[in-house]
Formats: structure tokens, C-alpha cells, sequence
């Protein structure tokens, strides 16, 4: 953090990263591909099976469907159709360059390694992403800095944070990493997850005669927000969530705090009454000395 | 060769359980001599330590949830982490479901892991399942055909893991998954603080109470056992010793799984000993010796390629790893130990 970002009577507590292993949901996306690129290769050139790959447009619609097949089940488990068409867009960049370069006749070869260098560059990418975010808990406030080409920045300062929801996954708990999201007072941090359920009714054997659609869904709010507006897989986590909470802790007036307040504002009222009145009472006592000189000269 | 009917009805049952509690007890010792080499490597190894850990509570978490539902307790809380589990039951049995759930809790542990191996092993093995016919219901031929049924699934599956292929992926795949669970095949909780619940120490102190408090859970398992065993003499069918022979076969798979984690444990701590990107190096030794040899072997073609390949990348593995510890530490270049050394002064 340069020091011109830093404010006045601003300290820094912590500078954070996240965890090499807490994006495993984007890295483990590449592991599959890696283990696909693999699998299909022993599966064409060495197994048992392998006669039966001879007409290389089977081992075209074999690599495909396998990717596209993982690509729909995870965009379905995470609510994330983006995975499904990075995946479909590997398909059509590996099924057009076989037919662009004529790879047709060693596609068992081409593919595999194809998903390998594919999956490696997703690694690349992943790690550049990790990298650009950039966490600075100070005294003052909590600075989330991300994004690789657009950068993004979110300021919190402690007394806006109404709640902190803190998450640590298996790898998290193994590793130390965990996740805390300081959710404000104006909502930033909360999510939604809606569901939604439609069903159709068809009526009359040959035909369609009566159609009914019943649907409904519902809303739950739950603390979820972009990676570089949380902190997002830090490590240590305990140390870090202790801190922030304290730090949270620390700028919140508690009751008594408050009754002291008052109580000291109301002191200082009747101090400046005090005051006042010894003031008139001094500018009365010296015109009345002024007058006894008076009279007596 | 006549059985006399004393031999049938009293001691015949009695062999096959012999022999099973046998390489349950081995299996025991393979668990406590894993724990140590765990705890030495603890303050280094955190996270792996951990990752173990949630291995093991894991099985032990879901065995005790299987209890709990088999024996209709029901499940009120379940929590798995990597420091405890919990599963409570919505309602409290006594009597017989709570020593179920009990013995699925203690048992469980021990032979769910190896029971998912042994799933595995029915695709890889080609003939490793056989359950040798009883000529006769003496505790002789009982032992004879418990060993029998032990020996062959043993010679399969020991040709089977010397000749494993690590470029199939299924045989590669159930090495990783053998090696997981093997570090994983105990009850217990290794780490700053010990968790009674998970304690091994702690079930055996229930088993030692169970046994000596309520011996009518005991007299229950015989008596299951000897009707068992009556009824497989009635149908003239081998089902008895079978079903032992089976629970042998767990604890083998557990068993070399143990051992094949303890040398995995090994390696890690003897490559602690080596400094800087060596460690690393000696690490990875192993699997890039193996490829190589693979390709130059699929290049040379030569029979017994995967036995070779693996005999060679374990030889290649551990004489670099000796020529690091000797040429970068100071092991091995002493004679006499350091110990002896250190009292001298």
C-alpha cells in the first residue's frame, strides 16, 4: 500500500492475499481437464479399447461429450452457466483446429494434449487472478483491492460493518485458510439464492388439449459477494478474524459508553453555566469596586 | 476322516473368529505404529496431520451416523471437521440397538475403508474371490479353509500390487484412493490437543467396559455366530467361514494399506532431513523415475515392463535419496550413533 493511500493516524495491521488454494473451485475445473486430456489418451492409444477408436471422429465426440457432460453437471451444482461455455468454447476451439489444421487422423493425440496445455493456461490465468487481489486491514478501515484488467476497490470502515460472516471449507480447515465477509449496514455482502420450481400438465392422449404451468419460487438472502470484496481465503484465518472482529469491536459504542457520553456532555453544559455565571459574577463585582472608588475619590 | 460331535457344536465355530480377531489385532498394531510416526512428523506437518485426521474422523463420523440410522436412533446433529465429529441421535435406546450403534461406531473405522478398497478390487482383481468348499465342520478344516480363503485373496492381490500398472488409470486411482486411506484406517485424533471422542484409547476403553460390564452383548455375538455356523452345517454350505474370511480380507487390505502409508510417512520424514529444492527433488523421484522408465520401456519393449519399472524407480528413488542424505547432511558419516557422542560430553 503506497503511503499517500494511508490517512491520517492510519496504521496498517495486515496486508493479505489469498490462499494459493482457495480459488479450488476455478483450479479444480483445470485438474478435470488435465485428467480428461490424460484419460482420453490412455482410453485411444493404450487400453483395451482401443480398436474400437479407430474412425477418429469417435474420439472427437467422446472428448466432447465428456467435457461438455462435466461442463453441464458443475454449471448446475454451482448455479454458474459460465462453466459450461468456457467448456463449450474449449470443445469448438479443439474440434476447429482439428479440422482447420487437419489433425483429423491424430486427433488421439492432438486432443489430449490440447486439454493438457488448455488446462494449464487455466492455471496460469487462475493464479494471475489470486494475485491481483490485494487485502489491507488497517486501524481505520478494511481496503479490498482486485481484478486483473478493470481494478476494482471497496473501502470499509469498521463502524459500517453490521455483521461478519466468516467460512472455512475442508481445504480451509487443513490448510488454515478460511474466508470473512464484513457485511455493511447498507447490505453490501448479502446475496440471494432464488429457486425457482415449474411444472406442466398435459391432458388428451393424441393431442394437446388442456396445458397448465405452475411455478414458484423463493428468496434467501445470504452473505456472498465477489472475491475482491470479501477476504476472500486468507490465511491465517483465525489470527485475521480476530483481529477484524476486534477492530469491529473496538469503533461500536456500546450502552455505557453511550450513558457516559451524556453524562460528560452534560457535565460540560453545566461547566460552561459555571463558567458564565463567575464571568457576570466578576464584571459585577468590578463595576461595583468602580462605583466604591467613585464615591470614595 | 469322522468329526466328533463335540468338535462341531463347541470349538468348530471358534476358528474362523480366531483367525479373524488375529489380523484384526495385527491390524491394531499397524494403527498404533502409525499414530507414532504420525505424532513425529506432527510439529513440521501440520496441515498433513490434519488432513489424516479428517480421514480418519470422517469414516468415524459416518459409521456412527450408520448406526445410528440402521438401529433407528435417528440423527438429530451431525458435524464433520478436521479436528472432531459429532453425531448425536434424536432418540436414546438402550439395550441391544445402542451396543449396534456402539459396535458400528468402534468397528466401522477399522474396515469401512477397506471395504471401499475391497469394492475397488473386485473390478482390478481377476480371480482373487474365491470362498474354498468345507469337507467337513471340524475347527481344523474350518482354520484350513479360513486360510485357505486368506492365502488366495493374499496372493492375488499381493500380484496384483506388484505388477501395478501407475499409466491405467483405474490402478493409478485405486493406489492414490489405497494410499488416502491408509493414512486415514484409525479412530483416533493426532494433533495439539487430544479429543476424547475420537481417542482410540477411548474406544477401547468402551470395548474393555463392554466386555467386563455387559457380557450379554458378548453371549449375544457367540450365540449369533454359533446359530450361524449351525445353520451353514444344516445346508451343507460354506456361508460361516465365508463370512469371517471376508473380514480377513478387510484387515489384509488394511493392513498393507497401514503398511503402504507407513512408508509413504517415511519418506516424508527422511526427506525433512534433506535441505532446500533436494527435498523437493527426492519427493518427486519416484513418479518422474517411473515415467521415464515407462517410455523408454514402450520404446525397448522388454516383458515385465510394470514390475521392472516399479522394482527400478523404487531402487533409482532410494539411492539418490541416500546419496542426498549423505552428501548433504551429516547422517551416515558418523560410526558410531550421535547419541553416544552427546553423553561423552
Amino acid at each position: 500500500m503506497d503511503q499517500d493511500e494511508i490517512l491520517e493516524n492510519e496504521s496498517v495491521e495486515k496486508i493479505l492475499s489469498p490462499h494459493p488454494l482457495s480459488f479450488m473451485g476455478l483450479q479444480s475445473l483445470c485438474i478435470f481437464l488435465i485428467v480428461w486430456g490424460l484419460l482420453v489418451a490412455w482410453l485411444v492409444n493404450f487400453s483395451d479399447f482401443r480398436s474400437y477408436f479407430i474412425n477418429p471422429i469417435l474420439i472427437i465426440v467422446v472428448w466432447a461429450f465428456g467435457l461438455l457432460l462435466v461442463g453441464v453437471i458443475a454449471s448446475l451444482l454451482t448455479v454458474l452457466w459460465r462453466i459450461f461455455f468456457i467448456y463449450c468454447a474449449i470443445v469448438g476451439s479443439g474440434i476447429g483446429i482439428v479440422f482447420w489444421l487437419g489433425y483429423l487422423n491424430d486427433s488421439g493425440v492432438f486432443l489430449p494434449v490440447f486439454t493438457v496445455v488448455i488446462s494449464i493456461i487455466g492455471f496460469l490465468l487462475v493464479e494471475c487472478f489470486r494475485r491481483s487481489h490485494k487485502y489491507v486491514i488497517s486501524n481505520q478501515r478494511i481496503i479490498f483491492k482486485g481484478g486483473v484488467v478493470v481494478k476494482e476497490e471497496r473501502t470499509l470502515r469498521y463502524d459500517k460493518i453490521s455483521d461478519i460472516n466468516s467460512k472455512q471449507g475442508v481445504l480451509g480447515q487443513i490448510f488454515g485458510f478460511g474466508t470473512i465477509i464484513p457485511i455493511s449496514q447498507s447490505g453490501f455482502g448479502l446475496g440471494a439464492d432464488t429457486s425457482f420450481a415449474a411444472g406442466g400438465v398435459q391432458a388428451g392422449k393424441k393431442r394437446l388439449k388442456i396445458l397448465g404451468i405452475f411455478g414458484g419460487g423463493r428468496e434467501v438472502q445470504t452473505p456472498r459477494t465477489r472475491s475482491y470484496y470479501e477476504l476472500h481465503g486468507i490465511f491465517p484465518y483465525k489470527e485475521v478474524k480476530k483481529i477484524v472482529e476486534n477492530l469491529v469491536q473496538g469503533s461500536v459504542i456500546t450502552t455505557y459508553q453511550q450513558e457516559q457520553v451524556k453524562f460528560q456532555e452534560e457535565q460540560v453544559d453545566l461547566q460552561k453555566e459555571m463558567r458564565d455565571l463567575l464571568k457576570k459574577q466578576g464584571t459585577l463585582n468590578r463595576s461595583l469596586n468602580n462605583k466604591e472608588e467613585d464615591i470614595e475619590s | 476322516m469322522s468329526a466328533s460331535p463335540l468338535d462341531i457344536i463347541v470349538f468348530a465355530p471358534l476358528a474362523p473368529i480366531f483367525g479373524m480377531l488375529l489380523f484384526w489385532f495385527i491390524q491394531l498394531l499397524f494403527i498404533e505404529s502409525q499414530k507414532y510416526m504420525l505424532s513425529g512428523i506432527s510439529k513440521e506437518h501440520e496441515p498433513f496431520i490434519r488432513f489424516t485426521n479428517f480421514i480418519g474422523i470422517f469414516f468415524q463420523t459416518v459409521c456412527h451416523a450408520l448406526g445410528y440410522t440402521v438401529t433407528k436412533h435417528g440423527i438429530s446433529e451431525f458435524y464433520i471437521g478436521v479436528h472432531y465429529g459429532k453425531v448425536a441421535p434424536k432418540k436414546n435406546k438402550t439395550g441391544l440397538f445402542e451396543w449396534l450403534s456402539n459396535g458400528f461406531l468402534f468397528l466401522g473405522p477399522f474396515f469401512i475403508p477397506s471395504f471401499l478398497l475391497l469394492i475397488c478390487l473386485i473390478f482390478l482383481l481377476n480371480n482373487g474371490f474365491i470362498f474354498y468348499p468345507l469337507e467337513s465342520y471340524t475347527f481344523s478344516e474350518n482354520m484350513i479353509v479360513f486360510g485357505n480363503n486368506i492365502f488366495h485373496f493374499s496372493y492375488s492381490f499381493f500380484s496384483f500390487l506388484a505388477t501395478i500398472d501407475f499409466m491405467h488409470p483405474g490402478h493409478f486411482g485405486f493406489f492414490i484412493m489405497f494410499i488416502l486411506l491408509g493414512l486415514g484406517i484409525r479412530p483416533s485424533y493426532i494433533g495439539e490437543k487430544t479429543v476424547k471422542k475420537v481417542d482410540i484409547f477411548y474406544d477401547l476403553k468402551n470395548i474393555r467396559y463392554k466386555l467386563l460390564h455387559k457380557p450379554l452383548y458378548i453371549v449375544f455375538f457367540l450365540l449369533s455366530a454359533y446359530i450361524f455356523s449351525y445353520l451353514s452345517v444344516l445346508f451343507n454350505l460354506n456361508w460361516y467361514v465365508g463370512l469371517f474370511s471376508l473380514f480377513g480380507w478387510l484387515s489384509i487390505i488394511a493392513i498393507t494399506a497401514l503398511f503402504f502409508a507407513h512408508i509413504f510417512i517415511f519418506l516424508i520424514k527422511v526427506t525433512d532431513l534433506i535441505p532446500g529444492t533436494f527435498r523437493y527433488i527426492s519427493l518427486m523421484l519416484f513418479p518422474v523415475s517411473y515415467v521415464i522408465l515407462r517410455i523408454l520401456f514402450f520404446l525397448v519393449p522388454i516383458p515385465y515392463i510394470t514390475t521392472i519399472s516399479l522394482l527400478l524407480s523404487i531402487i533409482i528413488t532410494s539411492g539418490l535419496i541416500i546419496l542426498f542424505l549423505h552428501s548433504l547432511t551429516n547422517t551416515f558419516k558418523f560410526s558410531e550413533p550421535m547419541k553416544s557422542h552427546k553423553k561423552s560430553k
